[in-house]
């Protein structure tokens, strides 16, 4: 264990110098609808203009759905642009867009670098990695991988995979280890899942079993990995003491495990040397009737920099589910969130109709666009009053604009009938932090989220 | 239907599960649409518990606690057989057992273009499932439509 803690501090101290060696931007101001760095699209420039974003850019879809790109040695690919000011760039850039599956609507993504740990060269810059608070690591889909990262392994010398679950499907795959670099920000020798990994792909009955699809292939990801960076610092709760479905021991079989929690999968932006304590999305505000895409920033920190201010911001705590209580049409919903990887506003309201067309019919169709109220309440006690959103016609809007992949309006069913999932359109035009848990900012301690 | 006693249904659960050491195969591991004797079955191949048993208006419904801290409930009509499952917690239970004959059915249902990681709506000629959450906190439910006895709300079937 010496030895081990002995060569991580070696690699904190020569990610520090690589760090200072690469400089720390500028002191540039950042505004919402900081262009610059490359984002998801990468080729996507020409979107990245102001915050307007109705139809504008229908040139626009040009963007590269492609994999990887490049494997550059320097820290500093990913961005170039703002930092707060003296510290480090802390800034990148975030682009809503088709996808790499091309038919992501209300998707939020982001470039990622990882590299071998240690390694200043065996680096590769990744685009299209899912931006999600819903959910907690860093998951790079195998294909796009041209990286060889070290595996995790258990004292018995077993490598740990890991079954992780969303309500759709499964993911099935390794955690590796890798240094993960996003804007100027710099995480040594992080658990990362590599998801669809080719030398893992006896998936054991259990993880099957828990049904849906099977989400091991980018096109059925529909991304190119995915950026968990929820209000928690692991993607799960006591898995150092019960298994729970997720972390398997593989030697010649997989078998399920316990695992300490150093090993599991944690919110990268925990493992940051600065601005670690939670995130911020902040995306402009878009034409009612959507966008061909939407660019804006993630900044990482909060108060910790001059551009990751809490100033006023309404801050809401949340449960230990992640939740909060919301309240609609007189009814209080206690599993309630705010989710950026949500692509729609899904809340129950049988009064509201539902799309008749095949593929829709979970989504709501209104005669004419409703104007809603609801009121958002944090644990603390603290609630957001007269919010209101809109619930528009999801298969007027989709098959108006087919080239169209930003649809604040668009809304749906809610499963449960006592949770609303605000997706993503929450975040269109607000700056919304994500404090993490036992995390001090100037405006309280996670788990928060605030806006 | 009779009040159903938890202690009776605890000494049923360890004698079923004697039944299915001994008679192994030969019973039929699935729940959805099958008697309510599968729910003991479920109890056994999952690791779990009985947590409650209850009849409640037009149903009886079986609390089991999975290890994993989900719980999973089987709703049994007043003709013995299951008509609805639905869990909560930090993972999905293995619906492969759960739901039977019907876990082929939903895992081969073609999904929405539009879809996200959040939701799931499946709807295969009597089979519904339907799911939400999020990382550390999933829910969900499937249902044979046809099943429901009449009077049932829907919407307390979770």
């Amino acid at each position: 264990m010496a030895v081990m803690r002995a060569i991580r501090m070696s690699l904190v101290v020569a990610l520090g110098l690589s760090a200072i060696a690469c400089g720390g931007g500028g002191g540039t101001t950042v505004s919402s609808s900081s262009s610059g760095s490359s984002s998801g699209g990468g080729s996507t420039s020409s979107s990245s203009s102001s915050s307007s974003g109705s139809s504008s850019s229908s040139g626009s879809s040009s963007s590269s759905s492609s994999g990887s790109s490049s494997s550059s040695g320097s820290s500093s690919s990913s961005s170039s642009s703002s930092s707060g000011g003296t510290g480090t760039t802390n800034v990148v850039s975030v682009i809503v867009d088709q996808g790499p599956s091309g038919n992501s609507v209300n998707t939020l993504f982001t470039s990622v670098t990882v590299c071998v740990p240690g390694s200043t060269t065996s680096c590769q810059t990744i685009d299209h990695i899912q931006v999600d608070t819903g959910s907690y690591g860093l998951r790079i889909l195998a294909p796009v991988l041209t990286l060889s990262l070290p595996l995790e392994t258990l004292t018995n010398g077993s490598s740990l995979a890991e079954c992780t679950q969303f309500v759709d499907g499964f993911s099935w795959g390794p955690i590796a280890l890798a240094d993960v670099k996003i804007a100027g920000e710099s995480a040594s020798s992080v658990p990362v899942q590599v998801i669809g990994d080719s030398r893992f792909t006896n998936i054991p009955s259990n993880c099957s079993g828990t049904g849906g699809t099977e989400e091991d292939t980018v096109a059925k990801f529909g991304a190119n990995g995915i950026l968990g960076i929820g209000p928690f610092e692991l993607d799960c709760g006591d898995c150092d003491t019960t298994t729970q479905g997720l972390y398997y021991a593989c030697a010649t079989t997989c078998t399920e495990t316990v695992v300490p929690d150093t090993m599991q999968m944690p919110n990268p932006v925990t493992h940051f040397a600065t601005d670690n304590n939670g995130s911020i999305i902040d995306l402009p505000a878009v034409a009612a009737t959507g966008a061909v895409t939407l660019s804006g920033s993630l900044i990482f920190g909060i108060d910790t920099q001059s551009n990751n201010q809490s100033g006023t911001q309404t801050v809401l705590t949340v449960d230990g589910n992640a939740e909060l209580l919301m309240t609609y049409n007189g009814q209080t919903l206690a599993n309630s969130f705010i989710d950026s990887g949500s692509n729609g506003i899904y809340f129950t309201d049988s009064s509201i109709a539902t799309c008749t067309t095949s593929g829709l019919t979970s989504f709501y169709c209104p005669g004419n666009t409703l104007t809603l109220g609801l009121s958002i309440q944090g644990q603390n006690g603290v609630t957001a009053n007269n919010l209101t959103f809109n619930v528009g016609n999801a298969q007027t809007m989709l098959m108006n604009n087919p080239t169209f992949n930003v649809f604040p309006e668009l809304a749906g069913t809610n499963p449960n009938p006592g949770s609303f999932d605000y997706g993503l359109a929450f975040f269109y035009g607000k700056r919304v932090a994500v404090a993490v848990e036992g995390d001090k900012t100037s405006a309280g301690t996670g788990p928060y989220i605030a806006f | 239907m009779p009040t159903f006693r938890s202690d009776e249904f605890k000494i049923a659960v360890l004698l079923s599960a004697l039944l299915i050491a001994v008679l192994g195969p030969s019973i039929a591991s699935a729940t959805l649409g099958e008697p309510e004797i599968t729910v003991q079955t479920d109890v056994a191949k999952l690791s779990a518990s009985i947590k409650s048993s209850q009849d409640r208006a037009g149903y009886r419904v079986h609390e089991i606690q999975l290890p994993t801290g989900t719980v999973l409930r089987e709703f049994v009509a007043p003709g013995g057989n299951v008509f609805a499952v639905a869990w909560h917690g930090p993972s999905k239970p293995n619906l492969r057992q759960a739901l039977g004959k019907y876990f082929d059915t939903m895992v081969s249902a073609p999904k929405s273009k539009y879809s996200d990681r959040r939701h799931v709506h499946i709807q295969q000629g009597d089979l519904i499932v339907e799911g939400s959450g999020h990382m550390r906190a999933l829910s969900g439910r499937a249902y044979l439509a046809s099943a429901v006895p009449s009077g049932v709300n829907l919407g307390d079937l979770h």
